[in-house]
This record gives C-alpha cells, sequence and structure tokens, in this order.
C-alpha cells in the first residue's frame, strides 16, 4: 500500500519521479592547527580554489552578461597573488586551509569596508570565503543536480538561488515549509513544475524513492503513478455569463494586453506600484498621466479598479525616503503614507483623472491598508474632490473587516486582498516559510471572515470583491460567490478557467458549496467538503 | 636598464575598482614584468587586484608606476599607456 503524505498543493499539473532530497547548508567546520604541515595544506587549497573557480565558470555559462562578469572578477580574486600571500602567511604559521583563506578573504574584506563602492565587493568576497572552505571540507554549497532524469526535489523550502539552479531534470518539487504564496510555489506555478509545499512528513522521503506529485489532491504518494493523480474539476468552456462579474490583475500596459484577451471584466486590481518602485524620482503628473492612460486604454472592457501606491519600508518607493521599520508588514504602508507623502497621493489620483479623461475609461479609485471607518472616510473625501471615480477600500486588516457595515454611504465599493487578510487574520508573516499552512486560503478562520464580509457589504449596499491570490482558485472562486462576494479578480492566466467556472454554476450551487466549506473545522475538511458539493451540483 | 618611472591619473568615475584592477593584473602578469604603483607612501604590487582595490584610489588622483625588467623603455611606455587606458573607465 502506498503511502500519502498531505501538503498544500500549486498547480494542476501532477509528476512521477524519483525523490532527490536536497539537505540544508551544513555549516562550515572550525578553523585549526595544521596536522600535516603547510605544504601539504596548500596544495589541499589549491585543489579547493580549482574546483570552486570550476563552479563559477559553470555559473557564469548558466548567467546573463552582468552576472557572467561578476563571476569572472570572482575567479581572479581566488588565484590572487595578494591574497595567496597572507594565506601563506597565515600557512606558515600553523594554520589550516580553512583558517589560512578565511584570514585572508577576511583580511581584505577588512581593507573595503567604509567604502560604498566596495560593498558589494565584501559580499562577494565572504562568498568566495564560504564557497573554498566549504570545498575544503567537502560540504556541497550549491544544488548541482543532474540535466537528466525525473526528478522530485525534496527540501525544505527553496531559495532564488536555489531555483535558479533547477535544471530540465526537476519534474516536481516538495517542501516541508513554504505556502501557497512562497518563492517556491510562485516558480512552480509559473514554469509548471509540479509541486505540493507544506508537506510536514516530508523529511520522510528518501533519495531514489518513487512518487507521484499530486497537487490537486493536496498530497504526495510514495509509489503511485499517474493515474493515481487527482483529476482537477474541468470546467467546460462557455460564453455563458459567470455568476459574478470575473475580472483580472494587472500592473503593467503589458498585463492589461494580455488580459483583454481573456474573458476578463474589466480590470479587479491595477497595481500601481511598479510605475515608481525603479524611479529614483517622482514622476511629474504628465508622466503618470502619460502612463495611465497607457493601461487603461489597453485594459479589458469593463470597470478598471486602480489601487493606490501600496509602498512600504520592505517595497521601497526610493524617492519617497522610507526609514527603516522593525516590522514593515505592520509599519507606514499604502493609506498610512498620507501623512508624511500626501501630495504623493493626490498626484496620483490628479493623473489618474487626467487619463480617465483621456480614455474615457470607467476607473474606480481605491486605498490599501485601511485600518479605521475615518481613514475610508478621509480617503473617499479626497478622491472624489479630485475625480469622477467609484471610490473604495482594500479590505486587509481585520480591523475594518468588523466594521463593514459602518462603511454605508462612506465608500462605493471594497475589495478584499486576500494574501494580507490571511497574513494579518493569522498573524503568519507571508514572508516566514515555516508558517504557510496558516496562509492556506481555506482555513475556516480567514472563509468565516469573508462571510461576514459579504454579509455586512450586502446589508450596507457596498459591492464587495475579491482580488487576493484565492480567487485564482475556479472552486475558491465559486465558494466566493456563495458567500455573497459580488465580483472577482484573478490573474491574467485564471481568468478563463474562472469564468467557466462560474458560468457552470447557479446562484443556488455556489450557496450550497459555500455552506459546505462553511461546514469545515480545518482547512483540509472545508475544501475536500466544499469539492464534494460543488462535483454534486454539476 | 634602469626602472622606469611614469605617471597616472585615474578617470574612472568610481575610482580604481574591481573591473581597471582586474585588467591592470592580467595586463601586468602577462608582461612578466615587476610593476609596482607608488600610491601616497605606500607602495603596491600590481600583481593582486585585491591589493589594488584595498588602495582605494579615487577619481582625479594620481599615482606613480615604476618598472622593472622591461626591454626598453617604449615597451614600458606602452604598458603605462594601457595602465592609463584602462583608468578612464
Amino acid at each position: 500500500m502506498a503511502s500519502e503524505l498531505k501538503g498544500l498543493g500549486v498547480g494542476l499539473t501532477a509528476a512521477v519521479g524519483t525523490v532527490y532530497v536536497v539537505k540544508p547548508a551544513q555549516p562550515l567546520p572550525a578553523w585549526g592547527k595544521s596536522t600535516i604541515g603547510a605544504e601539504a595544506e596548500m596544495e589541499r587549497l589549491k585543489v579547493a580554489i580549482a574546483a570552486v573557480s570550476k563552479t563559477l565558470d559553470d555559473l557564469g555559462a548558466r548567467s546573463d552578461s552582468t552576472t557572467a562578469e561578476i563571476f569572472e572578477a570572482m575567479k581572479m580574486w581566488l588565484d590572487d597573488d595578494g591574497l595567496m600571500e597572507i594565506a601563506d602567511e597565515h600557512l606558515q604559521a600553523g594554520s589550516d586551509a580553512a583558517g589560512a583563506v578565511g584570514e585572508a578573504f577576511n583580511a581584505f574584506a577588512a581593507m573595503f569596508e567604509g567604502d560604498a563602492a566596495f560593498e558589494e565587493r565584501i559580499a562577494d568576497l565572504q562568498d568566495l570565503s564560504r564557497r573554498v572552505q566549504a570545498a575544503l571540507a567537502g560540504i556541497s554549497m550549491g544544488l548541482e543536480l543532474p540535466q537528466a532524469g525525473q526528478l522530485i526535489l525534496v527540501g525544505e523550502d527553496f531559495s532564488p538561488a536555489d531555483t535558479a539552479q533547477f535544471t530540465p531534470a526537476v519534474v516536481g518539487v516538495v517542501t516541508r515549509a513554504g505556502g501557497p504564496t512562497s518563492h517556491t510555489a510562485i516558480i512552480c506555478r509559473a514554469r509548471s513544475i509540479a509541486a505540493v509545499v507544506s508537506v510536514a512528513d516530508a523529511g520522510s522521503l528518501k533519495d531514489g524513492d518513487s512518487v507521484l506529485v499530486d497537487p490537486v489532491g493536496d498530497r504526495v504518494l510514495v509509489g503511485g503513478s499517474l493515474v493515481d493523480s487527482t483529476k482537477p474539476l474541468e470546467f467546460a468552456d462557455t460564453d455563458g455569463e459567470p455568476l459574478i462579474p470575473v475580472r483580472s490583475n494587472i500592473g503593467t500596459a503589458a498585463d492589461a494586453k494580455v488580459a483583454a484577451a481573456t474573458k476578463a471584466n474589466g480590470v479587479g486590481l491595477f497595481r500601481t506600484e511598479l510605475l515608481y518602485l525603479s524611479a529614483n524620482s517622482q514622476p511629474s503628473v504628465d508622466e503618470q498621466a502619460a502612463s495611465y492612460a497607457e493601461v487603461l486604454a489597453a485594459a479589458p472592457a469593463g470597470p478598471i479598479v486602480v489601487r493606490t501606491i501600496d509602498a512600504g519600508s520592505d517595497k521601497p518607493v526610493p524617492f519617497l525616503n522610507m526609514p527603516h521599520e522593525e516590522n514593515p508588514s505592520l509599519g507606514v504602508r499604502g493609506f498610512r503614507l498620507i501623512v508624511e507623502h500626501r501630495q504623493f497621493i493626490v498626484d496620483q489620483l490628479v493623473s489618474l483623472e487626467a487619463a480617465r479623461q483621456q480614455t474615457g475609461r470607467e476607473v474606480w479609485v481605491m486605498a490599501p491598508m485601511i485600518a479605521t471607518v475615518a481613514e475610508a472616510a478621509e480617503f473617499a473625501e479626497l478622491a472624489r474632490s479630485v475625480g469622477k471615480f467609484k471610490v473604495g477600500i482594500m479590505i486587509e486588516t481585520p480591523a475594518i473587516s468588523m466594521q463593514v457595515d459602518s462603511l454605508a454611504g462612506v465608500v462605493d465599493f471594497v475589495s478584499i486582498g486576500t494574501n494580507d487578510l490571511s497574513q494579518y487574520l493569522f498573524a503568519a508573516d507571508r514572508m516566514n516559510p515555516a508558517l504557510g499552512a496558516l496562509l492556506n486560503p481555506w482555513q475556516p478562520g480567514l472563509i468565516r471572515m469573508l462571510a461576514k464580509i459579504g454579509a455586512d457589504g450586502a446589508a450596507a449596499g457596498v459591492s464587495v470583491g475579491v482580488c487576493g491570490e484565492s480567487a485564482s482558485d475556479p472552486a475558491f472562486a465559486v465558494v466566493l460567490a456563495g458567500l455573497g462576494i459580488t465580483s472577482v479578480s484573478a490573474s491574467p492566466s485564471q481568468v478563463n478557467v474562472v469564468t467557466n467556472a462560474l458560468a457552470s454554476v447557479t446562484a443556488e450551487d455556489a450557496k450550497a458549496v459555500a455552506k459546505a466549506a462553511l461546514s469545515g473545522t480545518d482547512a483540509a475538511s472545508a475544501k475536500s467538503a466544499a469539492l464534494a458539493a460543488l462535483a454534486a451540483a454539476r | 636598464m634602469a626602472i622606469f618611472t611614469s605617471e597616472v591619473e585615474v578617470l574612472d568615475p568610481i575610482g580604481m575598482h574591481a573591473r581597471p584592477a582586474g585588467q591592470i593584473v592580467k595586463l601586468v602578469k602577462e608582461s612578466g614584468l615587476d610593476v609596482t604603483f607608488v600610491i601616497g607612501e605606500d607602495q603596491v604590487k600590481a600583481n593582486s587586484a585585491l591589493r589594488l582595490m584595498a588602495a582605494k584610489v579615487k577619481t582625479g588622483e594620481k599615482f606613480t608606476v615604476t618598472i622593472d625588467g622591461a626591454a626598453d623603455d617604449a615597451t614600458a611606455a606602452g604598458i603605462v599607456a594601457q595602465i592609463q587606458e584602462f583608468l578612464k573607465g
């Protein structure tokens, strides 16, 4: 009997392959005195340096030209006469090879200190130092994955440096930590690599095991084959109207064009940060208006919901000069920037109004990171004084979730960002891979809060949209419709499948599916109950 | 053959950083000559890019290049000219 490991599936593709366990980097051994003599230590050092040099060649061959140039320079430093002289002095004094080379790199790092132009070079030197010491100790620093085969990588979680080293042989990924919005999940979804994250028992998988990675079934099946994989619910392609409008999330004019080729009814979330995060000085109102007009003109037919700047000290806008904060996700971000940077938000709204007039599109504006009705009222008054917008707010904080009834007559709409609402509701940092399972949208605590927001919004005459990652899951979108949510916004790649799902059910069906989801006492039972109800309805 | 001495100026806007330092060391090693930079009161052998970078020579600063072992002045002057070229950024 095959054994089953539960986790959180990413994407719809299943894969079978051989387990390849990626061990966490071991700590480097402490430096010591040589027992083999300076000459033998120097030989060992040269072998280690040659090995690292070859690794840098391989990394350079797989990088863009700028990065390759850095690897080329690093190679030269490995072979540096000055470095070897200092290392040799330490060897002569009795150090082992690791200690000698470590001291030599530290000596240069110290000489480079206090000069902004060399800060990155210090990091490069320390990286080299670790690589050489690891080679001396026989510890692997990189993934060094085979190019051929059908590998299922198993590890704690994978960093951007790790995923950059994935070879075509990687057909599946299983991580013990990480959630649905972790770096690993995003990369695997984009590359259609089968993945199951938050697998508590991932440590029981052994090198060479043959396993099925079954993301739709939220599980890994040891000894399983593709015929065992859980089939995704399929929704026939239809021209029928979805139960509630399905909009698209976008960030750029290019996204807007992609979205316009889908069934999207307008844009449910236009993230405006991209225009500013890379700018060193504030773009003028004319420049901003031109950028917005380009996006508005390209967007799919329907209303376009624009979110005002959602920056914070973890996603800083260079020209706003944001001070360091202990807890950026709990700090001065989103609409809270209005205290220090009111003119910036005003300029953004003025630019949007100009773009609206120029393109004749229907524009809704909303502010992120709202915690009180007073903040909502302040934004609504400001936005209405600037342009002819429908005005709303994002719902991300538990505090404003409890006051949706008081928003009657204050705003026209609200839009729930389920990623941040989960983070704040569960007190679970989105960036902490160990907390991924708490950020599962099927968590009953989140579903019940969504139900309350939907009901309170309907009573208050405020329309309630959802623009978080959760709305890109077709089954969850049906749950949302059943909870009284009045529109959803999905990533462009998911708009059609979500639209098809919402066109295949009646309002009664959706209510039954939502009721089933609400019956769950944990994420797994909520999801399975909802899927069973959805299958029964069709 | 006497020691050849000449002055160069760092024109690169980021000073004598990784790229020019690397280019200079590669040139010096290929030439097989003994090249030393006299930077202020320090003498830095030009066979180590890390040492050249650690000298932190900034844009607009000048230093003296001394070359020992060249066959003739023209060869040495050619090396200095190339070093000056690398320091233009």
